[in-house]
């Protein structure tokens, strides 16, 4: 418990001396409670979410970091690895790869990494990997890009 | 004979030996008013002191034997003249400089003064000064003894490189914690773990917690657990160390060392011969057969008593998770295996696969098993065999 707080300190300085140094990621600390914080992501360019920005929500766990972070979309995304209702994330790192070295701000830089190379092959979305099994890039992305545009950019007018 | 001198305390007003002094407690007696430190060759008061500084002219105990003057050596002053020259002692320095000067350079001692940084007398010093040591740049190197030169000299750069490694040491942030492992609250957290395969640095708790954290999420043990956290090279033990290296050969000295220091340790595991060590001939720890011990009889580890009852394990992935979780838990996830070796890494990993069936016969697939160990030189070495599944299951119920 001590560890894991003195270690999210660590980690809340650090993301308020970077805060420029990384205009994709905002990381934010809840004000009350050191175990939750949510982070707005840049969609990256070249992709559908291009012009995105989606939110994510952390709660890190007591043993952090000797247990990932469970992360999950709070903005609807058309992904496939990302669950489209609860927004669960399928990323090996938040699961069996974790390794205590990783930091919230690296979770952010390897979901941004994510959207821009989504795996197929284990879908928590089917829809969305099923159009990318079968080849459908286009159809893929307009899907992907529709959904930015309703959930993930700002209204125009 | 002594009783014909004045009581020293006598003659103050306060004898506490009365009438059993052994000097004499009458006024008329003469005080024995010689300097024994004159007769013995040097009195740090000189011209000031209280007591006469005569040659002794007549008999009297302390001095009856002791002849002038050294560097005549007598009975009573059995230590060498350098000895009673201090370097507060100004007076006996000047005086007898003419008796040292005649000793050979190399039996001189040089000036500790200039040794230890600063000699305030500089030029005028009747002692040596020493040369510079290039490393630690103060005068203590004696010019005539070449063999204590060389001494300081490797001394002096050791100490000198230890001290460069610790300052080094300091800046480095154990990557788990995200702290300096050496500015940690307790001494026991400022220590480094260091793994074997990579060079990344980490404090020995956050490693060792690492390591022997239950892989809850199915994370793998060999894959992730007992993997550097950054580069995912896989380690079989950490190594503590209260320094960090800088150069590969510190390092395989470090572990050298601790390898070195684990061997000369009981195993509690084999416990003399009584116990049965997981680790067989690869651990690292020293295996001792006390005379009367199971293996001293029987030239094997005792057999190890299966589980009563256990979970139920379905499938082999469990199976070896639990192996995983018994390899990485307690104190032997962190020195587990000696060898990085794969061919070692398979053998041992078999043994503990083997010595662990016992906890799978539930799963029905298993009738009956050797357990041997398979580390053993000949690999036939049988730890126990024809452990029946019916039996099991009789138990069980089932």
């Amino acid at each position: 418990m001590q560890q894991s707080r003195a270690r999210l300190f660590k980690e809340y300085k650090e993301v308020q001396r970077e805060k420029v140094a990384d205009p994709d990621i905002q990381l934010v600390c809840d004000d009350t409670n050191i175990f939750k914080w949510t982070a707005l992501i840049k969609g990256p360019s070249e992709t559908p979410y291009e012009g995105g920005v989606f939110q994510l929500a952390f709660a890190v766990p007591e043993p952090y970091p000797l247990q990932p972070p469970q992360v999950r979309f709070l903005t609807k995304i058309f992904h496939p690895n990302v669950h489209f209702k609860t927004g669960e994330i399928c990323l090996d790192i938040l699961k069996n790869a974790w390794s205590p070295a990783w930091t919230l701000q690296s979770v952010c830089r390897a979901i941004i990494a994510l959207m821009a190379h989504p795996e197929p092959d284990s879908p928590l979305n089917c829809d969305s990997g099923n159009l990318l099994r079968s080849g459908d890039v286009r159809g893929f992305n307009s899907m992907a890009r529709m959904y930015t545009r309703l959930a993930a950019m700002p209204k125009k007018g | 004979m002594s009783k014909r001198i004045l009581c020293k305390f006598f003659a103050h007003g306060a004898c506490l030996k009365g009438e059993h002094c052994e000097f004499s407690h009458d006024w008329k007696d003469p005080t024995n008013n010689v300097c024994t430190y004159y007769q013995r060759g040097i009195c740090s008061y000189g011209s000031r002191c209280r007591y006469e500084h005569v040659k002794a002219s007549r008999p009297h105990p302390s001095a009856s034997s002791s002849s002038a003057l050294p560097p005549a050596e007598t009975d009573l002053s059995p230590l060498p003249s350098s000895c009673f020259k201090q370097a507060w002692d100004l007076d006996s320095l000047d005086t007898f400089n003419p008796a040292t000067a005649a000793a050979k350079p190399e039996e001189q001692p040089i000036c500790s003064y200039a040794a230890a940084g600063d000699c305030p007398r500089a030029d005028e010093c009747p002692h040596i000064h020493g040369n510079i040591c290039p490393t630690c740049g103060k005068r203590c190197l004696h010019p005539f003894r070449l063999e204590e030169r060389e001494e300081h000299k490797i001394a002096c750069e050791k100490k000198h490189k230890q001290l460069q490694a610790l300052t080094l040491s300091q800046e480095i942030e154990c990557c788990v914690c995200l702290e300096r492992v050496l500015s940690k609250p307790t001494p026991a957290e400022r220590k480094f773990g260091l793994l074997t395969e990579c060079d990344h640095a980490f404090c020995i708790g956050c490693i060792r917690n690492w390591r022997s954290s239950s892989p809850s999420t199915g994370m793998d043990v060999n894959s992730t657990l007992r993997a550097c956290p950054i580069c995912r090279k896989l380690s079989y033990f950490v190594v503590p160390s209260v320094i960090w290296f800088s150069a590969p050969e510190e390092k395989k000295e470090i572990i050298d060392n601790y390898r070195e220091k684990l061997r000369s340790i009981d195993c509690k595991h084999f416990n003399f011969g009584d116990g049965n060590c997981p680790f067989g001939t690869s651990c690292f720890y020293k295996h001792t057969v006390k005379p009367g011990s199971y293996a001293w009889k029987f030239h094997r580890p005792p057999p190890r008593r299966p589980r009563p009852s256990g979970s139920n394990f379905s499938d082999v992935d469990t199976l070896v998770n639990m192996i995983g979780n018994i390899i990485s838990e307690g104190e032997y996830g962190t020195i587990g295996f000696e060898d990085s070796d794969d061919d070692e890494l398979t053998t041992t990993d078999m043994m503990m696969l083997l010595m662990h069936m016992d906890h799978a016969y539930h799963d029905g697939r298993l009738e009956e098993v050797v357990l041997r160990h398979l580390d053993a030189e000949d690999g036939q070495t049988v730890i126990a065999k024809d452990i029946r599944l019916s039996d099991f299951l009789e138990d069980m119920h089932i």
